[in-house]
């Protein structure tokens, strides 16, 4: 018997849950692009309460940087602090699990007019995500309104080590200007 | 009943710092900086700064417990910086310090970044560090604050009114070619220079600055003199400039802080923040308070630019006031004003 801590803040919605063995314990969410910060610890300390944690799984997005850094530096330290592990997941692909279509492509706001997505074949991801403008990203099913399934997330036997961000940071060197 | 320990984590610009004290002790002070990333970009760029936060932040308490000898079951409450700074920056230090909070179920201080920089004091002195004239002057900040309580007190008398003291050591030093951060650099070739060889202005010193901002600073002009001075003598000596330059921005800093504590009645000088580590700011703020009879403390070269013991310094100092902690929930604020010494 398991007992996980599901966070995700990959996107404008922030997720948490307590799963056992695949059951649902709790579940919350608050909206809000920029509302992670203060959302997630008031979720986690409702969702904690009478339970007792063996692990923690996050979101490894893709998705905006400080919404998605919010979820993976908490679920870190609250990891230490517990003296647990820690096993991040693939956010896409966490979203893509609700959908049961043969073939399909999941997308998430990138900002700057682009989105990150991924496309599922079978239910399996087909090679890495990726970052585009919308109007590349072709596919007879495209789903862009869906948040990520913490039940699935947990579910996912992955183990992203670093966040995937899949772009690099804007900055020009001195010696290029 | 021994003093409670602190932890505090500080992110608010380039330095992924975790600090640990017991009462007023020290027991560790890590810093995992980024600023090698930076130098080729001239100045610190946000989104490297974030994600080598992000990366950094778990070795960085680790080794911090290791330092103290200690494990996390030991902490009794975190600090955490929540402003002002660079908010993406800001945001992985307050994630990670209250997903330890709430796995620890330890009280959280959500601080501010400017009181914290003078609370680091109080580990180095042993006596009340208030009331107080404050000068914090760094990369991000010049202000001039009157301190009558650290843990719930702070009033802003003046502050820069363009560059922040340490920005325009990082520009002149660019200009020089001297590289970034340009702090050190300068402080090191002011030391074979002729401060008094050039006459650079003194900015917001004329009488009528006096009356109407007298605690205020003002950086640019100087800065300009100094790229004109540069233009005009391209044989020119680049020790004299440094150290005239230096010289200039370390006059103007100490003339109004003197004045601050002429004013206020208070004989207590608190110098704090990344400049304060610069040699010659340490030597004639020491000779121009003795003069006056003015109290000096400035921390040790190492507490002076950002670490998380001030952080955990301010935290622990909360707790011995009885301070109310923050709530768990709170959100980075990039421009927390200092008057806000603590989130409630």
């Amino acid at each position: 018997m398991t007992i996980s801590l599901a966070i995700d803040t990959s996107t404008s919605r922030t997720c948490v849950a307590i799963i056992e063995d695949g059951a649902l314990l709790w579940s919350g969410h608050k909206d809000g692009a920029t509302a992670h910060g203060p959302a997630l610890p008031s979720l986690v300390s409702e969702a904690i309460k009478g339970h007792a944690i063996d692990e923690v799984v996050v979101g490894m997005g893709p998705g905006p940087f400080t919404g998605l850094r919010i979820g993976i530096a908490f679920a870190r330290s609250f990891a230490l602090s517990r003296n647990i592990e820690v096993r991040g997941v693939c956010s896409l692909d966490a979203i893509a699990a609700q959908v049961t279509s043969k073939d399909f492509i999941i997308t998430v706001d990138a900002r700057r007019k682009e989105v990150y997505w991924a496309r599922y074949v079978d239910g399996v991801r087909v090679g890495n995500p990726a970052v585009s403008f919308p109007i590349d990203v072709v596919g007879n099913e495209i789903r862009n309104n869906l948040f990520p399934d913490l039940i699935a997330l947990v579910a996912l036997k992955q183990e992203f080590a670093e966040p995937i961000y899949l772009r690099h940071p804007d900055a020009v060197a001195t010696s290029d200007r | 009943m021994t003093a409670p320990i602190v932890l505090g984590i500080e992110t608010s610009c380039d330095e992924t710092a975790v600090g640990i004290v017991r009462g007023r002790t020290l027991l560790a002070n890590v810093i995992a900086s980024s600023v090698a990333e930076h130098a080729r970009f001239g100045g610190v760029v946000p989104e490297i700064a974030s994600r080598a936060h992000l990366e950094a932040m778990q070795p960085t308490i680790e080794k911090a417990l290791k330092d103290s000898k200690l494990t996390l079951k030991d902490i009794d409450a975190v600090a955490v910086t929540a402003g002002p700074g660079l908010v993406g920056a800001l945001l992985v230090g307050v994630s990670a310090a209250t997903g330890l909070a709430l796995g620890l179920d330890k009280p959280i201080y959500a601080v501010n970044h400017l009181a914290a920089h003078i609370s680091v004091d109080f580990l180095t002195h042993d006596e009340p560090l208030d009331p107080t004239i404050a000068l914090l002057v760094s990369g991000g900040h010049s202000s001039l604050l009157q301190v009558d309580d650290i843990t719930a007190s702070i009033t802003k008398l003046g502050a820069t009114m363009d560059d922040a003291a340490g920005e325009a050591f990082d520009k002149i030093a660019r200009v020089m070619k001297l590289g970034f951060p340009g702090g050190p650099a300068i402080d090191a070739l002011a030391q074979t220079g002729d401060a008094q060889a050039i006459d650079f202005p003194r900015g917001l010193t004329t009488s009528n600055d006096w009356q109407t901002r007298p605690y205020d600073f003002s950086f640019s002009g100087l800065k300009t003199a100094v790229a004109r001075y540069l233009e005009a003598t391209p044989d020119y000596a680049k020790a004299n400039v440094a150290a005239s330059f230096q010289e200039a921005i370390v006059d103007v800093l100490l003339l109004k802080s003197l004045a601050a504590c002429k004013a206020t009645g208070i004989n207590s000088l608190v110098i704090a923040g990344g400049v304060a580590a610069n040699s010659r700011l340490r030597a004639l703020a020491m000779q121009r308070c003795e003069k006056a009879g003015i109290r000096l403390r400035i921390p040790a070269p190492g507490l002076c630019t950002d670490n998380g013991a001030m952080v955990a310094a301010l935290g622990s100092l909360m707790v011995a006031a009885n301070r109310a902690p923050s709530p768990i929930a709170f959100d980075a604020d990039s421009s927390l004003p200092v008057g806000v010494i603590s989130l409630s």
